[in-house]
């Protein structure tokens, strides 16, 4: 596994940033693009291999972030208020699962859009959770421990992805997103298997929700259910390439750094030139970045073959 | 024990009875025909006997259990696999991924399923096709892949709708004798339009129009009805 390795050895230089004397600037780019990453190799699986567009994944990070933030202000040890975060967000997403995905279609992606509205405005009245003033932290943490934590999550998201898609549930996945009908005929339980793959995402997003807050220290929910963590989401992979585990990487990488241009080029602009930009790669590229890399190197290939036979 | 027993069996699509009371059963290691003019209710009828749609009433006996009101995926687990009239790969995976796609019948599982797909490949002559995606291979090899995939299902009964329809003469003799393979392994139900090939592979034929059977037996005794040959043989070229 020459992947995982590489993956492992970038994860643990990432990791060592805070420690090595690296710029805090430096270091919180490298932080979001681990956040991102995980949220959107999170994405990749659900969407990228089912096909079922999910338009909630920042509120499912959501429900991780504030699970973690009452379990620990309610005096539970990190660990368990992490444990709690991915249980909470699990259980959370099978709501939405359990409800939307034996239907066929877009009834799953209105679900998600209804759930992402239907979560701010229940937080926002929840005095619970500090209703519309949202909550804070109230254990002072070092930042290095979220930054480490994130970075070591992404990399383990990617490597999972990556197992996954070479599994022979990923291809069934696949095969959902290909011919329903066809893979219902071949024996496949479609239903069983979206439901199952979108609690698995959907508890990746807890953990990442949960180690974020430890990051952010304070929530509101205007930001925390923000629709826009949502579409960063999907912004990943779908720049990067779905389907394949290097594309969010790529994704998140680029997103970070077009993001730092645009604060200061454009700031209110960011979303509107991230639309363009996946509008711009599902025109042009198709299967995203990593996908139109590969193809040039392909055609390189078969290029100096030819040359080759020519000779 | 019968392999597939349909009593009843109707379909209605608002005002339209593409299935109108149709009695089908399949004996084990049997090869029936299934003909019919276009319309007559044939791909419907495997529709329902594969599970796409259930039912309006009568009901659909499999090995003994009554699966009517089963879905498509479990009734493939209990060895119904089909090939479709209009071929449905997954496109966008390779060959050998389709296959590894297919969940083996119940009590059929394998350890060696990549094994298994490429001698199932070699059988249908597409070995060396097994990494391209299916989306690049032509109709004649698409419709081998087909019944490659469904043999991956290990099943007691194949449904092939329209094996031979768009083959040329060379790839049409090609699923002839590949379909007699299939038989040694299943009982096999196929609907074809090309009689004059199709009848000789026959056990038992049964011939539907507009929803119901119309007259079933022997090849030799399919041929000399005259309902048939009003209905259907008589009408088209290839029924000769
Ligand atoms: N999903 C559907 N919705 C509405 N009508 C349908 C549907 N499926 C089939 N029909 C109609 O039911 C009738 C029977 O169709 P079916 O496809 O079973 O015929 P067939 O015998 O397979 O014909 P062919 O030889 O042309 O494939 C036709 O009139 C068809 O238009
Ligand atoms: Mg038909």
């Amino acid at each position: 596994m020459r992947f995982a390795a590489i993956t492992v050895a970038a994860a643990a230089l990432a990791a060592v940033m805070p420690f090595a004397g690296v710029s805090v600037y430096a270091g919180t780019l490298v932080y979001y693009a681990a956040y991102y990453l995980v949220l959107g190799q999170a994405w990749n699986m659900m969407s990228g291999l089912t096909g079922y567009v999910s338009f909630t994944h920042g509120a499912l990070a959501g429900i991780g972030a504030y699970t973690a933030v009452l379990a620990i202000n309610g005096g539970w040890p990190i660990t368990l208020a992490l444990v709690a975060a991915v249980a909470v967000t699990a259980f959370a997403s099978l709501v939405i699962g359990v409800t939307s995905l034996r239907l066929r279609g877009t009834a799953f992606t209105f679900a998600t859009l209804f759930f992402q509205e239907l979560l701010l405005l229940g937080v926002r009245k929840l005095p619970a959770a500090g209703g519309a003033a949202g909550t804070t932290l109230q254990e002072i943490l070092p930042t290095s421990l979220p930054h480490v934590l994130m970075v070591l999550t992404a990399a383990g998201a990617t490597i999972a992805f990556a197992l996954l898609r070479r599994s022979r549930t990923g291809v069934r996945l696949l095969a959902i997103k290909g011919d329903e009908d066809a893979a219902a005929a071949v024996g496949i339980d479609a239903t069983r298997l979206k439901i199952g793959v979108f609690c698995a995402s959907a508890a990746l997003c807890g953990l990442a929700g949960g180690i974020h807050a430890l990051f952010i220290a304070s929530l509101h929910p205007e930001s925390v259910f923000s629709v826009d963590t949502s579409i960063v989401a999907l912004a990943v992979p779908l720049i990067g390439g779905v389907e394949t585990a290097l594309g969010p990487v790529a994704g998140a990488i680029l997103y970070v750094g077009l993001r730092e241009i645009l604060q200061i080029v454009a700031p209110s602009l960011h979303l509107v030139i991230v639309g363009l930009l996946i509008l711009l790669v599902t025109l042009f590229l198709r299967d995203g970045i990593i996908g139109a890399a590969r193809r040039l190197l392909q055609r390189r290939r078969t290029y100096r073959a030819a040359l080759e036979t020519a000779r | 024990m019968s392999c597939l027993e349909a009593a009843g069996v109707r379909k209605r699509f608002g005002g339209l009875h593409a299935v109108d009371g149709v009695d089908f059963t399949v004996e084990p290691g049997e090869l029936v025909g299934l003909f019919g003019p276009n319309g007559a209710g044939k791909t419907t009828l495997f529709n329902l006997i594969a599970g796409a749609y259930y039912p309006d009433a009568g009901t659909i006996r499999f090995g003994g259990d009554d699966v009517t009101r089963f879905p498509a995926f479990r009734r493939a687990r209990l060895g119904i696999a089909r090939t479709f009239q209009v071929v449905r790969p997954f496109r966008a995976l390779s060959i050998m991924e389709n296959l590894l796609a297919v969940v083996a019948s119940e009590g059929a599982l394998s350890r060696t399923p990549e094994q298994d797909a490429l001698q199932l490949l070699a059988g249908v002559g597409l070995a060396d096709r097994a990494n391209d995606p299916a989306g690049s291979l032509t109709l004649g090899m698409l419709k081998r892949f087909e019944v490659a995939r469904a043999l991956m299902v290990q099943p007691r009964l194949i449904l092939l709708d329209e094996p031979l329809a768009g083959l040329t003469d060379g790839e049409s003799a090609m699923m002839l004798r590949l379909i007699e393979s299939v038989k040694v392994r299943a009982a096999v139900v196929m609907v074809e339009h090309n009689v004059r090939l199709a009848l000789p592979l026959c056990d038992r034929a049964v011939v539907m129009e507009q929803g119901r059977v119309i007259a079933q037996g022997t090849p030799a005794q399919i041929r000399s009805d005259p309902a048939v040959i009003h209905a259907y043989l008589g009408d088209t070229p290839e029924g000769g």
